[in-house]
């Protein structure tokens, strides 16, 4: 007999998690140095791909592109793990969040976790993460608003990466490591997932009857553009300085708009939008 | 070239055309753009890139205050002030 939607779901998930319990100590080698003729980063994945500025770029440049762009991959996990680890926190065992909080142990292990493979990588080969850009600012909530959108934001984010994850764990072009970094983060996150396609459902179905026609448009029309400022971050200028591109800023925004990107923004989104759609949670496909 | 007004106007400019649909005789160096939602929160992170793009320096995002982002006049005194770029004059 189980009183919250999601006990079944938490035992089943806690269950997987302690089956597949991993020492981050062990489970990576790390070698002293990356060979730098290999790709750290799926050439189709690099954000300027197929600009001609990529396309000016020797062989040699534009796996050393790859290597920055895997940097500022790896550090985007870090600030978006980072913002989860310290939301999840602070709804461990609260009112509300008991039933769910013994899975919420392992979200949190778990994210610790990759925190380590993605800061290990950044830290021993590059010297550094680049930093996050975004910044919170206080605002009120409608009742389960906040909520749902800490819930939401993480899976939206971590959706988008995870079809990141799942092509490079498989792309023999890259260097071992990141293959297996993005491997390891791709078994845990496949039950993350799992847990925030009901969760933020439930929130949603909970709360949605409270709000006005005011809240959820808002509720919308921010989820929009935080798709859109989510994909603004895999175009980073610095990276393309670190890489020697010229006009960083200038390539950053032109690479953003061409047509390639925008239909690889949608085909990596789809499966985003198909779920905010089936839930409700959007009424319209958001421009991406 | 005088740098104040300069970044002025290229901040304005900037807000403009980020909201779309403001008008320009609508937004002054004091109008609360974040708190009337001319730009969204979202949209900050824009900002500071833009900003570093204007100033030529890298900005810390953890060093900053919301109220930075108050207005056109706050942007300037925060970010652009003491920051003209060699062939600028304050």
């Amino acid at each position: 007999m189980h009183h919250h939607p999601l006990e079944a779901t938490v035992e089943r998930l806690c269950a997987v998690s302690q089956a597949k319990y991993a020492n981050p100590y062990t489970a990576i080698d790390w070698p002293a140095q990356l060979d730098g003729d290999q790709w750290c980063m799926s050439p189709e994945l690099i954000s300027i791909f197929g600009t001609e500025a990529y396309m000016h770029l020797s062989a040699a440049e534009q796996r050393r592109l790859s290597f920055y762009e895997a940097v500022n991959f790896f550090s985007l996990n870090i600030h978006g793990e980072r913002a989860l680890v310290e939301g999840l926190a602070r709804r461990l065992y609260r009112k509300g969040h008991r039933a769910i909080s013994p899975y919420l142990h392992h979200f949190l292990d778990e994210e610790n976790k990759h925190m380590t493979y993605f800061g290990g990588f950044c830290m021993r080969y590059a010297g550094k993460i680049y930093p996050d850009k975004k910044l919170a600012f206080p605002r009120t909530y409608a009742p389960g608003e906040e909520d749902l959108l800490f819930f939401i934001k993480i899976l939206l984010f971590e959706k988008i990466v995870d079809v990141y994850n799942v092509r490079m764990s498989k792309d023999i072009r890259l260097v071992p490591l990141v293959r297996r970094i993005n491997l390891l983060h791709h078994l845990d996150e496949a039950r993350h997932l799992a847990f925030g396609h009901l969760l933020v459902q439930q929130i949603f179905q909970e709360y949605r009857q409270q709000w006005s026609d005011d809240t959820l448009h808002a509720l919308r029309d921010y989820l929009s553009n935080y798709l859109v400022a989510t994909w603004n971050e895999y175009f980073n200028p610095e990276v393309y300085r670190d890489a020697g591109l010229d006009d960083p800023y200038g390539l950053k925004e032109h690479a953003f708009q061409q047509p390639g990107a925008r239909a690889h923004r949608r085909e990596v989104t789809a499966s985003c939008i198909r779920y905010l759609l089936a839930t409700g949670i959007l009424s319209e496909e958001p421009a991406l | 070239m005088n740098w104040e007004h300069n970044s002025r106007v290229q901040l304005r400019h900037w807000v403009l055309a980020k909201n779309g649909k403001i008008r320009p005789e609508e937004l002054d160096d004091h109008t609360p753009i974040l708190e009337q939602r001319i730009i969204t929160s979202l949209q900050v992170m824009d900002l500071i890139l833009f900003l570093e793009q204007l100033t030529g320096k890298p900005i810390e995002v953890e060093m900053l205050q919301p109220g930075a982002f108050r207005s056109i006049e706050t942007l300037y005194q925060h970010f652009c002030a003491a920051e003209a770029p060699n062939g600028y004059q304050h």
